[in-house]
């Protein structure tokens, strides 16, 4: 048995699990607010009728948007406090996420990697994008549903199409993101998500900026200084 | 003739109603709301007074719709497709004369049943359209915001943008917007996977409203049944009528209330019963004739108490996340 070392705080889960199950429910009675179910037959199938209330699914709709408002204020704060900004996507992540999967296809050596890969940080900021815009313009419908509330006109169908089109986009996000577990070297990871942990040996082969500043960290606090030389070095690398 | 005098008699009781008695004397058509642009109007629909124009083929008041919106019928594309996987559409362009029942090419109509009342069988003639509810639930839930609600308070929906899902008449507690197939923008789109054509209702004469003229319906009754005005004095005369006549109100509370007040001798409920009843006697299940329940509910208000708990879930989850930094710092436990 090889040493587990920890990657995935019990915040994070939280975190994680909070949204995935909240945005989950919220693409389910998303649909739910359109009328679709009914039409495509879904409401036929065993246990399916309720999927055709627009009312009942408005509830689970709220329900989920205040689990998922919930969590995301929970992270945003939290990471600020704590001026954690692994995942946050820095200045080369692009061509960096082209050589990682360029490394990957050809079977060649990885950029060394932070916390999270380059294309981590931009998955990360694409869906975390998309789910303030679902936030924002969320909140400006729920708004105009209340009585005796109206909104702008523009304001609202403004927001009704950013909406329409932000779950477009955050579900091909989420397709994304499930898909790049199909590839085995991110395979490793997803204990993390489960128990927090995952293999030391994995972490510092693909992930060695961080493996190694995690040792550092556990001796000490993080040295800023130290995390700088990381990161230039690591753009020395790229350079080359 | 004793029309004019009660509703004469009743402006001069209402306080605010020195200037509306005047215009009420001077004629009913005249714009009487032309005052501000942004004054929200309340319709009242006497059915005292309405007689269904028994003797005509067809009411003065549909006729009157009818000729007004007929540049806005739709005309479908043909042969319009079904609603895969479904097999069927709706299709009312071969239906164009039916003036008894809601469909998109009939915007109001007029309702007879016979109730039992006080041991005598009274006709009642209820002409309807649209409510134009006051958090109008069609309008609210459009998922394409298809539907407006204008400073008069009129909900009308936009033929260039509506999708046809009929989600509105699935949320109205009267089922009003009546699907035409074979128009619209689903037809540029996916025309055989998604979107049912255009719905079509009353718009109130929005554009009539719009330069301070009466909706066609309203000019066209020889009964003077329809009246309208300023939503607060409609309301107001609404109850007067129904206290001079002894009479009921429907519209006002109806989904969380509207802008349209039925006033008649007969209560709601026998007519509600009546309308279920000829529509079963002739089984009749199509959407367009709607019923008059009297509890009928807006769905939205009674969602508020969790629309409240979303708007404060980010200030939970905030000081949640605060009160869990505080105790890493404080060194309870160090967490990566
Ligand atoms: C059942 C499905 C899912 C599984 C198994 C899963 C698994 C994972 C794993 C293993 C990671 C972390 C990788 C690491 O430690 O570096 C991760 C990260 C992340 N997940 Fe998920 N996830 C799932 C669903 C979702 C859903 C529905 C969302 C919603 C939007 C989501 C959003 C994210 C984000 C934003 C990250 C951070 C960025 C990244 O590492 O790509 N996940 N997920
Ligand atoms: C991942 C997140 C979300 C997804 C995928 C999603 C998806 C959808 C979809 C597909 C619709 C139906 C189309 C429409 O009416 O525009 C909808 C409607 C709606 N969503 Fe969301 N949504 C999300 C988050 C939220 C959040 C966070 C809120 C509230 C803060 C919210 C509030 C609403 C409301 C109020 C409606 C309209 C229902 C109505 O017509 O009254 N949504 N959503
Ligand atoms: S409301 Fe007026 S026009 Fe319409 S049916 Fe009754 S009497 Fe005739
Ligand atoms: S009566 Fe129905 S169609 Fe008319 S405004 Fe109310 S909810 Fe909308
Ligand atoms: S208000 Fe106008 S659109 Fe509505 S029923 Fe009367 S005439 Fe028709």
């Amino acid at each position: 048995m090889t040493n587990k070392i920890l990657r995935q705080s019990r915040a994070n889960r939280f975190i994680h699990w909070g949204t995935a199950i909240s945005i989950l429910l919220l693409i389910i009675s998303g649909m739910g607010q359109l009328p679709v179910y009914k039409r495509y037959n879904v409401t036929s199938l065993p246990g399916g009728e309720w999927l055709g209330s627009f009312f009942e699914m408005l509830d689970l709709h709220y329900l989920a948007a205040g689990i998922l408002i919930f969590v995301v204020s929970f992270h945003l704060v939290y990471h600020a406090l704590r001026r954690e900004y692994d995942i946050f996507p820095k200045k080369g992540d692009v061509k960096e996420s082209y050589l990682i999967i360029k490394a990957m296809v050809t079977g060649g050596k990885e950029p060394p990697a932070d916390k999270y890969l380059a294309e981590q940080r931009l998955a990360y900021a694409f869906i975390g994008v998309n789910v303030v815009v679902l936030i924002l313009t969320g909140i400006v419908k729920v708004l105009k549903n209340f009585a005796g509330s109206q909104l702008p006109e523009t304001l609202i169908a403004l927001s009704t199409h950013l909406h329409n089109l932000a779950t477009v986009l955050l579900i091909f996000g989420i397709g994304a993101h499930l898909l790049a577990f199909i590839v085995k070297a991110n395979r490793p990871l997803i204990r993390g998500m489960f128990y927090g942990t995952v293999d030391e040996d994995y972490a510092k082969e693909r992930h060695s900026l961080w493996y190694n500043r995690g040792r550092g960290k556990n001796i000490t606090k993080t040295k800023d200084k130290e995390v700088k030389q990381k990161n230039d070095s690591q753009n020395k690398s790229l350079d080359a | 003739m004793s029309d004019k005098i009660s509703r004469r008699s009743f402006f001069q009781r209402s306080a605010a109603a020195g200037a509306l008695s005047f215009l009420a004397a001077s004629g009913l058509n005249k714009p009487v709301y032309g005052m501000t642009n942004s004054q929200e109007i309340g319709t009242v629909i006497d059915l005292s007074k309405c007689d269904g124009c028994k003797n005509l083929e067809t009411p003065l008041c549909v006729s009157a719709c009818r000729q007004k919106n007929q540049t806005k019928f739709p005309e479908p594309i043909t042969p319009i497709k079904d609603y895969w996987p479904q097999p069927k559409h709706e299709d009312w362009s071969d239906k164009r004369g039916l003036t008894t029942r809601l469909t998109p090419y009939n915007w109001n109509y007029v309702e007879h049943v016979q109730v039992d009342h006080n041991g005598e069988t009274e006709d009642v003639y209820v002409m309807r359209h649209c409510m134009h509810c006051d958090n109008a639930t069609c309008q609210k839930v459009c998922p394409f915001s298809a539907i407006n609600k204008d400073a008069h308070g009129a909900v009308s929906i936009n033929e260039n943008i509506c999708f046809g899902g009929a989600k509105c008449r699935d949320v109205c507690p009267w089922g009003i917007p009546q699907r035409q197939a074979g128009v619209g923008l689903y037809l540029d789109i996916a025309p055989t996977l998604a979107g049912g054509g255009v719905m079509y209702k009353c718009d109130l004469c929005r554009d009539l409203l719009a330069k301070g003229e009466k909706p066609r319906c309203e000019s066209a009754c020889p009964k003077n049944a329809i009246t309208s005005g300023p939503k607060e004095e409609m309301k107001d005369y609404a109850k007067a009528r129904a206290q001079e006549i002894g009479g009921y109100i429907y519209g006002d509370v109806q989904n969380g209330g509207t802008s349209t007040f039925y006033v008649s001798k007969v209560p709601f409920s026998k007519i509600n019963e009546a309308i279920a009843a000829t529509k079963k006697a002739q089984d009749d299940e199509k959407p367009g004739r709607p019923l008059m329940p009297a509890d009928v509910e807006n769905y939205l208000d009674t969602e508020k108490g969790m629309a409240i708990g979303v708007l404060t879930a980010p200030i939970a989850g905030a000081a949640l996340a605060a009160v869990t930094v505080y105790k890493t710092l404080k060194g309870e436990k160090v967490d990566d």
